[in-house]
């Protein structure tokens, strides 16, 4: 009973941590291929595309990865390796007004609980699973069931008179998973 | 460039060379407000007349000392307003200063809208009244943004409208700036400050100053 109580403890500790805006800080540098994992670098090649391909290595907290990002039919990916090359996941930009409607209302009905008033910058949709997998996906545009799919959304959210950019990500039923602030740039070469 | 172009042609074209040094000290306080303050010279090399006399004395023109405190009004945007004291040629002029920044953050680079109004009192000048509206642009060098330890190009576009005397001018800047991120809180920026004032009534005078400023977070 013991042991189970101090499981339930932290599940909930886990998960309320989670929940809570952590601030992100992210470092994104533009590398030349020569710099990429070559595991990475064969798995775009192999989806041979005709469009150009840009490298950055982002840099947060605890982790560093590598990022391939192109655009194809007007739609921007993003897509997302590990420090050896191992893909992590496939992000695709969508329009917030394509999205389902019970996903977007279980999304808004989110916002509205967390700010006094909002507006959704940016929506990526958000696809993880096996190497397999997401190769399919790209080279098909075919879901296999395995596939998860997360919704990350960039919103400018105002709370108790301060405006702040927020990244949240949502499961694909709309149920919220983390939230994180953002931490925006000094600008203050640009202002004096 | 055609302006510049016309008025070599004219004999009252002048001109001023220098260096601009400049030291900027922000500080963020509670409440999203925040403070600048600010030290810039002005060292004139050279100066005359287009084809014509030329002064190469040197001559440390004036210096500023600037305090502004700003409020954060919306996730880019921030309302300031502040003083400057002037010491040139002995002389002292106060200016008070009200601006308006937005910060517009697009795909691979930053850009600044600044509106902003000041008005200049001193006893050797009658009172100068000026609206002045500046775009700013940041193109980092490496990456989709600034980050430590990287390169950036900063091109200023400054257009002042000034009020003096019932006398109207209009002063162009273009100021292109490599800058150099050493850390979050240290970034340091040089270049050319290009300005281009009197040309509405042919006595143009074309301004080179060399660039040198120090941007600090504290």
């Amino acid at each position: 009973m013991y042991k189970f109580k101090l499981l339930i403890f932290l599940i909930v500790f886990f998960v309320s941590y989670n929940l809570f805006a952590q601030d992100k800080f992210e470092k994104e540098s533009r590398i030349k291929p020569k710099d990429v994992p070559s595991k990475a670098l064969s798995f775009i090649d192999s989806l041979k595309m005709d469009t150009k391909v840009k490298w950055y290595l982002e840099e947060g907290l605890n982790k560093k990865s590598i990022e391939a990002k192109y655009k194809q039919n007007k739609v921007s990916y993003s897509i997302e390796f590990d420090s050896i090359g191992k893909i992590e996941d496939i992000e695709i930009e969508v329009n917030w007004g394509d999205l389902e409607s019970s996903l977007s209302e279980s999304i808004s009905s989110q916002l509205q609980q967390n700010c006094s008033s909002h507006r959704i910058e940016k929506v990526q949709r958000q696809f993880t699973g096996s190497e397999n997998d997401l190769f399919t996906f790209l080279n098909t545009r075919i879901i296999l069931e395995h596939l998860n799919i997360n919704y990350e959304i960039i919103v400018r959210c105002k709370q108790l008179n301060e405006v702040d950019l927020f990244e949240y990500l949502f499961n694909k039923n709309g149920k919220l998973i983390s939230t994180s602030k953002l931490v925006l740039k000094n600008s203050s070469q640009l202002e004096y | 460039m055609l302006l510049q172009f016309k008025n070599t042609v004219h004999a009252q074209s002048s001109y001023q060379f220098g260096a601009l040094p400049s030291l900027n000290l922000n500080k963020k306080m509670k409440n999203d407000w925040s403070l600048n303050f600010k030290i810039e010279s002005r060292l004139l090399f050279q100066s005359g007349e287009i084809n014509g006399d030329v002064d190469k004395n040197f001559n440390n023109v004036l210096t500023d000392f600037s305090l502004i405190g700003a409020k954060k009004i919306g996730l880019n945007s921030r309302i300031a307003g502040g003083y400057m004291i002037r010491f040139k040629e002995g002389n002292l002029y106060h200016r008070f200063i009200q601006q308006y920044v937005i910060v517009q953050k697009l795909s691979g680079f930053r850009l600044a809208h600044r509106f902003l109004s000041d008005q200049t009192f001193s006893e050797s000048e009658e009172p100068e009244f000026r609206l002045r509206y500046r775009i700013t642009s940041e193109l980092p060098l490496n990456g989709e943004s600034v980050n430590p330890r990287e390169l950036y190009l900063k091109i200023n576009n400054e257009y002042i409208n000034s009020l003096q005397e019932k006398t109207y001018d209009l002063e162009i800047r273009l100021v292109p700036l490599l800058g150099y991120e050493i850390t979050d809180q240290f970034k340091i920026e040089t270049g050319v400050d290009y300005r281009i004032n009197s040309f509405l009534t042919d006595n143009t005078r074309h301004s080179y100053w060399m660039t040198l400023n120090f941007f600090i977070e504290l």
